[in-house]
């Protein structure tokens, strides 16, 4: 398939509310780029504006301001129906009044592709997805995971240059969550097709991505790898939102080659910090779950008494209420460590190397 | 959107457009100007040739015969030719004369005079104006005649020939081509700047068609009420609010509202009570009966009123009863209360569904008895309803037309008023005030429905219908209710039977031997009115369905400015009177721009406007249930708006689509109030063929055509339930 780059620039939606008659502005000065073949999530809490640049993407809202790529091709003013893009709704949008077929094969049909043809690649396709022997059932006859593959096949089928995904998945149940990510991430991957993935689910993002685009507000907060966007987060916001974390008041020592930082009178070195920090700012040191462990009170940086074990296996969660909130400590091969008991009072160590000092917001 | 390339292609195709329709416009003008110089020319030539035949004792006689008999000019003779501004004797049209004296010394005049001293005929270039009507004057030699007695020498035939005809002639061409500019300038618009044309010209194309055939008429009809002889004037609405007559007919119709109005209230709830709060046997059975007078078509139960209680009728000579007559508002009373209580019955049915029947059980476990909860819980509970039933019958009874018609007798009613004015005095202006009139009843009874009553209701919408209905009536009372509800079906079927019984009787009232006769005279008769009805309601039913999914589409689902204005202008017919629709439609169609008036395309145009709202509530409510990501997804695909419409939105709107046929189709066929205004001698309607029949008091042709559109009807209908039930599992699924 042909996958084309996709590029937006500078991009701002405004809608007008109908009851005041005000603008309310959805979207504000995105620019972002897709390279061919790249799979890239827009994650956000709901209402930032995530579906607003997806269906701006697809045609289906022209932007207030700004242009939109799709390869060299400028389509701003291009209606839906002429664009190169296929999408997958959060609802799935299959035609009731059709079969399993006659849905995947709308959009050849669109396209006059010959009868034989038509027969020929449908089931081909939905050989892909093993549905072939449901061909003849209507929709309404199809589970949820069925009818997804169904919605997923009927946009690939068409062969766009981009593939749009508002949020696929969340009118699944978590088993058929896991099972359609992979799925998705198979198909688009053996197509090598460029795809825009909506999502709140920071789960589904970080097991789909090339790159996440995390969004807050109308306006792009971060843009990175899953790894990038966990490990390297710029602010509080992203931080918690990809991911359980736990901040730590500090205070900035000296900024070098690395961020020397003091917790409760005691000097730790941080590889990563926030932009623009000095010496003697007051700052947070951001812990994941898996960087924190658990110790005697008054040896860590925080003290505090466990409220809570979580036996997962291959790791126990530890919630342990402090001063700085509930904080969840992730300790790995349970079975050969000390496990503080549920009423115990503790204190909390981290991990220098794996923490990040972020400003104060 | 607005690039710079667009918007240069844009405006130069609009000035190319503007350009062509100048051209146009100054060769049509010249032609006809050209046309009309010649045949002018030609009269001045014949008028001048007679003139030299005139003795002179005959001249003036001459003249005044010539002005008086109204031909297309007025004329005056100057004896003598006038130079430099001599005033001479002249005779004939006296404001032409006055004319001549006060501008001898005009250039213009004194250039006439010099054309005609060389034997020349010379049209004058300046516009006149004799008693404020434009004219143009042409001055021609009047030949001497030197044999007369005494000789008469050279003189001078100033005629003045009336503009009017040729400004209305070109203000109509400026009007044509104006719309036809706009028309294309919008087109224009749609191509270079939407991003979807399709829409685009669906949005425009509604919105000419409800203004052209909504707000034009009425806005023609409201002028007229104003206009009297040319002249702006009240006169003809204070005559209709002064004059005795109308009072008594506006009277008439809100006593008769009022009354039809609560008798087919009670009627309604009686049977939806039963229906839907007891236990009682045959409930589906009432029901039918309850729903059926609605599609049964007009005169059908007024006509077996007549055959059963008229002055020959059935009923009234087995009593004996000499001192009654049915003819009034007892009868409308009746016959209205029969045809519209299903009116009430479907929507407090409706209502009394919808009210959880949990609240009668909480009140009857509180020990509250039946009664208690009956007049403490349901009946409050559905007031509203029973508000809105009332009201909406009240609308209906005000607009009804046909069962005034042949039943009113010397009751007056401002439908039936209104339409005597036109047809039988052929007052237009004081027809469409008495049905403008009558707007207003009926208006404020549907906007307080729709707006005040519709936002009162009690409905509880819980999602989950409580499995059984408590009962809420002893034996006792639910026999009562059952014979009652006996009573009124009976009646019913004896109203339909009468209808049936009348095709095979020889002479109604009179000789009650079984005949075929009057079947096969009706059907000879009727047999051009039946093909005309059936082929102007198919020809209508598509077209309205069509356009009102289209309408319900583009109100669902698409953004554009007007849009509010565009709903109301759909849905106004809606709350039209059928009289006041007829009116303004041969008012507003019987001149140019667009002369419709006897042609089939006015009545299907007046079918399908006048049904248009149903079917557009029924597209939007059916709309709103879709998924709109359906419709996106095929858009995503590929399609544009027309592939959406017809392989996605009316496949999953079929059955509103159907029913919206159905009911248009059936309207169609039972038409009478605005259709009686615009039928022609070349297509004719079944419903005003059997009101001709039951006036001139061939009742048995009467019922056998009544008996024809009834059989088709309900066929049609039944038809349409069958196709629709089969449609239901797709129903399921879409709301899923």
């Amino acid at each position: 398939m042909r996958s084309k780059s996709v590029r937006l620039e500078n991009i701002t939606k405004v809608f007008k509310d109908p009851q005041s008659g005000q603008n309310v502005p959805a979207v504000e000065d995105v620019s972002f780029e897709i390279a061919p073949g790249e799979l890239v999530t827009l994650l956000g809490p709901s209402g930032c504006g995530k579906t607003t640049v997806l269906r701006m993407l697809s045609g289906f809202e022209p932007p207030t301001s700004g242009r939109i790529l799709i390869g060299e091709q400028d389509v701003t003013n291009i209606p839906p129906n002429k664009r190169d893009t296929a999408m997958v709704f959060q609802s799935y949008g299959l035609f009731p009044h059709m079969n399993v077929f006659d849905n995947v094969a709308y959009g050849l049909k669109l396209r006059k592709v010959p009868r034989p043809a038509v027969q020929e690649k449908v089931m081909r396709f939905l050989e892909m997805v093993g549905l072939s022997a449901l061909a003849k059932r209507p929709p309404s006859r199809l589970s949820g995971g069925q009818q997804q593959r169904v919605a997923l096949v009927r946009s690939l089928i068409v062969e766009p240059s981009v593939l749009l995904l508002d949020e696929p998945l969340s009118n699944l149940d978590a088993l058929l969550r896991e099972q359609m990510r992979v799925e998705i991430r198979r198909l688009q991957r053996s197509l090598s097709i460029t795809a825009m993935y909506v999502t709140h689910d920071r789960i589904e993002a970080m097991s789909l991505s090339d790159r996440i685009i995390v969004m807050k507000a109308g306006k792009i907060v971060q843009i990175g790898t899953p790894s990038e966007i966990y490990r390297d987060p710029v602010d509080t916001f992203v931080a918690g939102f990809v991911g359980k974390v736990a901040f730590f008041p500090c205070t900035v020592a000296s900024v070098a080659e690395f961020c020397r930082v003091e917790v409760r009178g005691q000097n730790f070195d941080v590889p990563k910090w926030s932009e623009g920090l000095k010496a003697r700012d007051e700052a947070l040191v951001m812990c994941r779950p898996e960087s924190l462990s658990l110790g005697n009170p008054g040896e860590g940086i925080e003290d505090g008494v466990v409220t809570a074990n979580v036996y997962l296996g291959n790791s126990v969660e530890s919630w342990v209420k402090s001063d700085q909130g509930d904080v969840l400590a992730q300790i790995d091969n349970p079975d050969m460590k000390k496990i503080w008991k549920e009423g115990e009072p503790v204190s909390l160590t981290f991990q220098p190397e794996l923490a990040k000092v972020l400003k104060k917001s | 959107m607005f690039t710079k390339r667009r918007v240069v292609r844009f405006a130069f195709a609009a000035a190319l457009i503007a350009l062509v329709e100048a051209w146009i416009f100054s060769n049509v003008r010249a032609e006809f100007r050209s046309i009309v110089n010649s045949s002018q020319m030609r009269s001045v030539a014949v008028t001048a040739e007679s003139f030299s035949a005139l003795a002179p004792a005959e001249i003036s006689s001459w003249l005044e015969r010539l002005n008086r008999q109204g031909a297309s000019y007025r004329l005056a003779w100057i004896d003598g030719i006038p130079e430099e501004g001599q005033a001479l004797p002249a005779t004939g049209d006296a404001d032409l004369v006055r004319l001549y004296r006060d501008s001898v010394r005009d250039p213009e005049f004194l250039k006439g005079f010099d054309n005609v001293a060389y034997e020349e005929r010379y049209r004058g270039a300046k516009i006149w104006s004799l008693g404020d009507v434009p004219y143009s004057l042409i001055f021609a030699p009047a030949p001497e005649s030197p044999k007369a007695e005494p000789p008469r020498g050279e003189g001078v035939l100033l005629f003045a020939f009336d503009l009017a005809e040729q400004r209305s002639f070109e203000r109509l061409l400026v009007v044509l081509l104006g719309a036809a500019f706009c028309v294309a300038v919008l087109v224009l618009w749609q191509v270079q700047f939407s991003r979807d044309p399709i829409v685009g010209f669906a949005v425009t194309g509604l919105f000419l068609m409800s203004l052209v055939f909504v707000a034009y008429p009425l806005f023609e009809s409201a002028r007229l009420s104003f206009v009297q002889e040319g002249k702006l004037t009240f006169q003809i609405w204070k005559t209709i609010l002064t004059s005795r007559g109308y009072q008594a007919a506006l009277k008439g119709s809100i006593r008769l509202g009022f009354w039809t109005a609560t008798f087919s209230t009670l009627t309604g709830f009686l049977f939806a009570f039963v229906c839907s709060r007891t236990n009682a046997r045959f409930r589906s059975f009432i029901a039918v009966m309850g729903t059926l007078p609605v599609i049964s078509p007009p005169f059908s139960l007024t006509l077996s009123v007549i055959l059963l209680f008229g002055n020959n009728g059935l009923i009234t000579r087995w009593l004996g009863v000499t001192n009654f007559s049915i003819y009034g508002l007892r009868g409308l009373v009746l016959a209205q209360t029969m045809g519209m209580f299903p009116v009430a019955f479907l929507t407090l049915s409706g209502v009394l569904d919808a009210i959880d029947s949990t609240f009668e059980d909480a009140a009857l476990d509180l020990s509250a008895g039946r009664w208690k909860t009956f007049t403490s819980v349901t009946l409050p509970l559905a007031f509203p309803g029973l508000l809105s039933a009332w009201l909406l019958v009240f609308t209906n009874s005000l607009a009804d037309f046909a069962n005034p018609l042949i039943l009113s007798g010397d009751f007056r009613v401002l439908s039936l008023e209104s339409y005597l004015e036109v047809t039988g005095m052929n007052r237009l202006g004081h027809g469409a005030a008495l049905s403008l009139l009558l707007l207003m009843p009926t208006l404020s009874a549907f906007l307080a429905q729709r707006f005040w009553v519709g936002r009162r209701s009690y409905v509880t919408v819980t999602g989950k219908p409580s499995g059984r209905v408590t009962e809420l009536t002893t034996p006792a009372v639910r026999f009562a209710l059952l014979s009652l509800i006996s009573l009124v079906v009976v009646f019913l079927l004896a109203l339909y039977g009468t209808i049936v019984a009348g095709c095979f009787v020889k002479n109604w009232g009179i000789d009650y031997s079984f005949s075929l006769a009057n079947i096969g005279e009706a059907l000879t008769r009727g047999r051009d009115a039946l093909f005309d009805t059936v082929t102007l309601a198919a020809a209508a039913t598509p077209l309205a369905g069509v356009v009102a999914m289209i309408a319900a589409l583009v109100i669902v689902r698409k953004k554009f400015h007007g849009k509010r204005l565009l709903e109301m202008l759909i849905m106004t017919p809606f709350a039209l009177p059928g009289t006041l629709v007829g009116i303004s439609y041969i008012l507003a169609f019987n001149k140019p721009p667009l002369i419709l008036v006897g042609t089939a395309a006015i009545i299907v145009i007046n079918y399908a406007v006048r049904e248009l709202p149903v079917g557009v509530e029924g597209g939007v409510a059916s709309l709103r249930q879709i998924d709109p990501s359906i419709e996106e997804a095929a858009t995503d695909l590929g399609a544009d708006s027309a592939t959406v419409f017809r392989t996605i939105v009316l496949p999953l709107v079929r059955p509103a689509f159907l029913s919206s046929l159905s009911y248009t189709f059936v309207r169609s066929m039972t038409a009478v109030s605005a259709v009686i205004f615009l039928i022609s001698a070349r297509w004719y309607h079944l419903t005003v063929l059997i009101y001709n029949f039951s006036e001139n008091l061939r009742f048995g042709l009467a019922s056998v055509l009544s008996t024809a559109l009834i059989v088709i009807v309900f066929g049609v209908f039944g038809l349409m339930r069958l196709l629709i039930r089969k449609n239901e599992n797709l129903a399921k699924s879409v709301g899923a």
